[in-house]
């Protein structure tokens, strides 16, 4: 341990308790903490901070296979790291970006075709070219392996890929996609020695990082691909651990074992450390409008006005969440600027109610809020305060926490029916940023996720998804202003802040996809 | 001895079978995990694709054989969350957590014969009251709180260890304090009075009367008498370890079997649970049976002439013991 | 629960048949003939007063708090939330600080008290039941019974109970009456195991061996004299699970399938006060402290309480101070 003080340095920490007893324990953290890199170090590279950036997830990636990588706890590690897809949505402005491919266009009412790079290998020493894209996109999304991305971007229709020389892809669909660009941005690319028979557990990719060793159930270390086309990322290594806890991943970020802590709640400790960014989730209560009293517009609307969405956010999240007025945040074409949240205001809310009880609906019938337990920070809190709110506005609201796999069976078709009204809380993000894909789950009569529609409204769906430019982000932002005046199937209460812990020896700044897709090239030691 | 133990083995096949039978029932009966496994937007066909692909669709009965088959075969199957056998990923996960549950369970054993030895020395003096009291509370705190806290306490506050994770040896001492605590406050109560009972009994009487000195009638004659009670509570706070370790192991980032089982209820993983249960039960039974022995061999030894012992006293009787030695007022 | 003095094959002086080293063939009693002395000697030992205080008034709270705080417990409000303990500034109620949803501590711990006891007290209460009455059967009557008895007890303890509760939890909802049925199953091999162990020694006994002579039934010597032996103990055995099924409850609730809000217990409290550690560590201190005091008060009781319902052992409580820590030296009793 006492050997150790040249590498205790490199773990710079301010503790968040100020004055002596912060300077103390700082020494001696200090001292632990350099026996553990010591601990933890291989025994030929000396461990700085330089060449090691330690991120501590919620969860071990279940496997690293690229065509899984929509999954957060796989894609966090995969995607922009190991692989890299043709394109990329850049999650601040929103536009594709090139990375695999330099340019894109529609040529064809179906098909699309694609430039590719012509100066990238994989890792594992394959040149990338057009049959490597063709094979990757194939493997994803037409093959047999139940990738999850499949389902995820592409539902059953399969897509013809063609290699018209090394560096020209030609992707065709069935029916006209405008936005076939923006999924294949979710097909990370591997190399056609990958197996197409089963998933794979440690890929390999083009990316600025290769997996270096995965000691399953402890940790997995990314070392840097030295053969990177792009340039090379700051650190040489990046190690993620994973724990369950909240408030150990913000202990860590704070007692200086971790450089980043992902998926953190407000109150877990993180303090200074802790960075807020918007991490494009919203939070809804999703009605069955077909069931009474829930069938009735105005109790639909009672409950959107007996909502205190600023006080929620302000007493659980310290203010850092945004009271909602739609499904989809700011940044995801189709948002509506100009949609209000539903104002707060009991006493309209009681009004309306009692105004459908006089006219017949059975407004003491139960209605049964549904939520997930663990599914977001707070989200007991959360439901306890809807309930006793909605009970305000003269409701007979009950309660019901459920874990994961009971919640999908509200969430999704075929849904719970025999339990009369129910009002399941919801959490939806849009990790592609086009409206299209909250609208088509949730909105559409028959969409997976959705318990109510019209067929005016349906009309109005197709119509706009197949619009492009300026036409299609007004036709979906009018959609979300008919759906609060017509439809009235959520009651949206926020747009959620992740946070993410961050030690000061680590210059990163989020961004609204850091969640799903961790890139650790925009990781850099602070000088 | 050989015909005990081939005895006791052949005995517990048949529950070892129940267990898994009831595992492999329950877990089916927790529903398909298509749902879970699949994106939230999936149609139909890749709902019946997955069931179909991961059997869930034969009968339970033709399930079960097919497993069974596999079992015999040393296959325990592919994990649906992480594609990886099954067998390997409880292989690697259960070393993690025996090491752990072995090293509390020899500290907690050391710690109670020391205090409880130490208390019984003069029952209801101070250190009896305060160490039956302490050990009382002890065993009566949330384990996941008492984790947190130290978290806190210890790596936060006053950056003595490491917060977690399996990196370096000080990483060990928070997950064993906050496992010892529940077995350490039961086992100082049984042998403080396993102790109490055996000093006061003629042969140590005897002892001391000859002039040995107190250390040596403690640790020769008495200890030994008392240690019989507290090898079988030990062996039934053992397996209760294991419920500990779900909870201990997923706060601490501990990379063993609890974790590994309650994840693999969360997330539908059968085939890891059902292998991980069926490792857990037979090492269940394997340290049952190893009390059993160490019991009859320290029984044999200790006290060979005790006229009222008519027959081997099997585990469950000293449950009983267990009891009978709680600490008084 | 019959005396065996009442029954008139059995000589009055049942000690005089049972050899001399056995202590544990207490005579069998009738509670309702030494319930005044108990509550006499009860009050001589400071300890076991102070912690029985404790259990009247825990019981007392289950059982009136809830129609005194239950509007107090979910009265919610958002501008005064995670308020600090001992402040008199928000009015008596909050003495002991508020949630983070800013209601009352002190009613919600309070109303707890309640949903607590009813999950701890009915999961005791019926695996205490069975599996005695199971062991004791089991037990009694030896052979194939006594095998497929323990067989099953077997089963049951080699799964550890905690994970078995989550995946039946997972199948059935986590309501609290599934919550009590599951942990109820989960323990019974306990009681099982010692009813197993004390009545198949109590019935080699000679005042067992004589009550069949005299051609009395199984199931009466069941009733009458090997039950009431083998209760004492198994009563403390239940004192010492009550506070193990309070921990198993919270752990539950850890692990997200334990009593679900609305619905409030200590456990669940204590789990969810855990993320609010650093900025109000009043929301898991003051039920983890309720968890722990109820327990320490139920075990000091229940060993103060086996030594006096023994009369073999009660004069030691009626000494004289002086002589007090020769209570401690009671023997273990040998079951062999």
């Amino acid at each position: 341990m006492s050997s150790s003080s040249s590498t205790s340095a490199n773990h710079k920490f301010r503790s968040p308790r100020s004055g002596l007893v912060g300077a103390a324990i700082a020494a001696g953290s200090m001292l632990i903490l350099s026996s553990c890199a010591v601990a933890n170090s291989e025994p030929s590279t000396g461990t700085t901070s330089a060449d090691l950036v330690r991120i501590v997830l919620p969860q071990e990636p279940p496997t690293l296979e690229p065509c899984e990588a929509n999954l957060t706890s796989t894609g966090v590690v995969v995607r922009s790291n190991i692989t890299e897809p043709l394109v990329e949505r850049n999650p601040t402005t929103g536009d594709l970006d090139p990375l695999l491919a330099t340019e894109w266009e529609a040529t064809g009412d179906t098909e699309w075709t694609f430039t590719l790079r012509d100066d990238v290998t994989f890792s594992d020493g394959t040149p990338f070219n057009a049959e490597a894209a063709a094979f990757a996109i194939d493997r994803a999304v037409n093959s047999d392996l139940g990738c999850n991305v499949e389902g995820y971007v592409f539902g059953d229709n399969d897509l013809v890929v063609t290699a018209v020389d090394e560096t020209t892809l030609t992707v065709s669909t069935v029916t006209p996609d405008p936005i076939l660009p923006l999924r294949l941005s979710f097909v990370e690319i591997v190399p056609p020695s990958t197996d197409t028979a089963a998933k794979v557990r440690e890929p390999v990719g083009t990316g600025p990082y290769k997996v270096k060793q995965w000691d399953a159930g402890t940790k997995l270390t990314l070392e840097r691909n030295d053969d990177y086309w792009g340039d090379a990322p700051a650190y040489a290594e990046a190690e993620y651990q994973w724990r369950a806890e909240g408030t150990v991943r913000a202990a860590m970020i704070t007692s200086g074992e971790a450089d980043l802590a992902m998926g953190l709640g407000a109150d877990d400790g993180a303090g200074d450390l802790g960075l807020d960014y918007p991490n494009n989730e919203t939070v809804a209560l999703r009605l069955t409008a077909e069931i009474a009293p829930l069938n009735d517009i105005r109790v639909r609307q009672a409950i959107n006005y007996a909502i205190d969405k600023q006080g929620i956010t302000d007493s659980l999240y310290q203010g850092a969440h945004i009271p909602a007025a739609q499904l989809v945040p700011e940044g995801i074409v189709g948002h509506n600027p100009d949609l209000k949240p539903w104002e707060f205001d009991v006493a309209k809310a009681s009004a309306l109610v009692a105004e459908a009880k006089a006219d017949g609906v059975p407004v003491d019938e139960k209605i049964t809020i549904v939520a997930r337990n663990a599914q977001f920070p707070k989200v007991s809190e959360m439901s306890q305060i809807l309930q006793e709110q909605l009970t305000q506005a003269g409701l007979n609201v009950e309660l019901k926490m459920v874990d994961t796999s009971a919640h999908l069976q509200y969430q999704l078709r075929p849904f719970v029916t025999n339990e009369g009204p129910i009002a399941l809380l919801i959490q939806h993000g849009n990790q592609a940023g086009d409206a299209a894909f909250s609208v088509e789950q949730y909105m559409t009569t028959t969409g997976a996720q959705s318990v109510y529609g019209t067929p005016e409204f349906d009309t109005r769906l197709t119509d706009a998804s197949v619009l492009t430019g300026d036409d299609r982000e007004s036709a979906y932002q009018d959609i979300f202003e008919y759906q609060n005046e017509e439809i009235v199937q959520f009651a949206f209460i926020a747009h959620q802040t992740g946070v993410i812990g961050k030690a000061a020896a680590v210059d990163y700044t989020p961004n609204s996809s850091s969640g799903d897709e961790l890139r650790l090239a925009e990781i850099t030691p602070v000088s | 001895m050989w015909t005990f133990l081939r005895r006791r083995i052949i005995s517990s096949a048949i529950p070892l079978i129940v267990v898994i039978v009831g595992v492999f029932a329950l877990a089916r009966l927790t529903g398909n995990p298509a749902s879970l496994y699949l994106p939230l937007n999936a149609t139909e066909q890749m709902r019946e694709d997955f069931t179909a692909r991961n059997g869930f669709d034969d009968p339970l009965l033709v399930q079960m054989a097919n497993y069974f088959g596999g079992v015999l075969r040393l296959d325990f199957g592919v994990s649906l969350r992480t594609g990886e056998p099954a067998g390997e990923m409880v292989l690697r996960a259960f070393p993690a957590t025996l090491q752990l549950a072995g090293v509390t369970m020899l500290l907690a054993v050391v710690l109670a014969v020391i205090v409880g030895s130490w208390a019984a020395l003069k029952p209801n003096g101070i250190v009896d009251r305060i160490s039956s009291f302490a050990s009382m509370a002890a065993a009566s705190i949330p384990d996941f709180w008492l984790a947190i806290m130290g978290i806190w306490v210890f790596a936060i506050t006053l950056g003595w260890v490491p917060t977690s994770g399996v990196s370096s040896p000080t990483s060990w001492l928070l997950p064993i304090a906050v496992l010892l605590m529940r077995p350490f406050g039961v086992l100082v109560q049984i042998v403080r009075g396993a102790m109490v009972t055996s000093l006061s009994e003629p042969y140590i009487k005897l002892a001391r009367s000859k002039g040995a000195s107190e250390v040596r009638v403690v640790s020769r004659h008495a200890l030994r008498n008392a240690a019989a009670p507290a090898l079988t509570v030990a062996g039934d706070l053992a397996v209760g370890l294991i419920n500990g370790a779900v909870v201990v192991e997923s706060i601490f980032g501990w990379p063993g079997i609890g974790k590994l089982m309650i994840d693999s209820i969360l997330q539908r993983d059968f085939a890891v649970l059902q292998a991980a249960v069926l490792l857990t039960a037979i090492s269940i039974f394997a340290l049952n049976i190893l009390i059993d022995l160490g019991y009859a061999m320290l029984d044999a030894r200790v006290r060979p002439t005790t006229r009222a012992r008519k027959r081997r006293v099997t585990p469950a009787a000293a449950q009983e013991r267990k009891l009978n030695v709680q600490p008084t007022r | 629960m019959s005396s065996p003095l009442a029954n008139p094959q059995l000589p009055p002086g049942g000690r005089s048949v049972t050899p001399p080293s056995t202590e544990v063939i207490a005579l069998p009693r009738t509670l309702d003939t030494s319930k005044p002395g108990l509550f006499h000697l009860l009050l001589k030992d400071r300890f076991a007063t102070a912690a029985a205080i404790v259990l009247v008034l825990v019981g007392l709270t289950a059982l009136v708090g809830p129609t005194l705080m239950g509007d107090l417990a979910t009265q919610q409000n958002l501008s005064a939330t995670n308020r600090p303990p001992f402040s008199l500034a928000e009015g008596w109620q909050f003495i002991l600080g508020s949630d983070s949803l800013g209601r009352s501590m002190l009613a919600r711990l309070v109303v707890a008290t309640q949903t607590t006891l009813s999950v701890a007290l009915p999961a005791v209460g019926i695996s205490l039941v069975i599996g005695s009455l199971w062991g004791v059967w089991a037990g009694f009557h030896r052979g194939w019974r006594e095998t497929i008895s323990m067989r099953i007890a077997d089963v049951i303890m080699s799964f550890p109970s905690l994970l078995l509760a989550v995946v039946v939890l997972y199948v059935f909802s986590p309501s609290a009456a599934n919550i009590v049925l599951i942990l109820a199953l989960t323990r019974i091999p306990i009681y099982l195991r010692t009813a197993r162990a004390e009545s198949a020694e109590l019935q080699s006994r000679t005042f067992v061996d004589a009550a069949r002579t005299f051609g009395t039934k199984p199931a009466a010597i069941i009733r009458r004299h090997v039950i009431p032996v083998v209760l004492p103990t198994l009563l403390t055995l239940a004192t010492l699970e009550f506070c193990y099924v309070m921990l198993a409850e919270s752990s539950l609730s850890f692990l997200g399938i334990g009593i679900q809000p609305p619905d409030v217990s200590w456990g669940l409290m204590v789990a969810q006060g855990r993320q609010y550690l650093q900025t109000a560590w009043w929301l898991s201190l003051f039920p983890g402290l309720a968890i722990v005091i109820t327990t320490v008060a139920a075990n000091v009781l229940a060993a103060w309480l086996r030594i006096a319902t023994d009369p073999a052992q009660r004069w030691r409580l009626t000494l004289k101070h002086k002589r007090k820590r020769f209570i401690a030296r009671m023997p273990v009793k040998e079951v062999a």
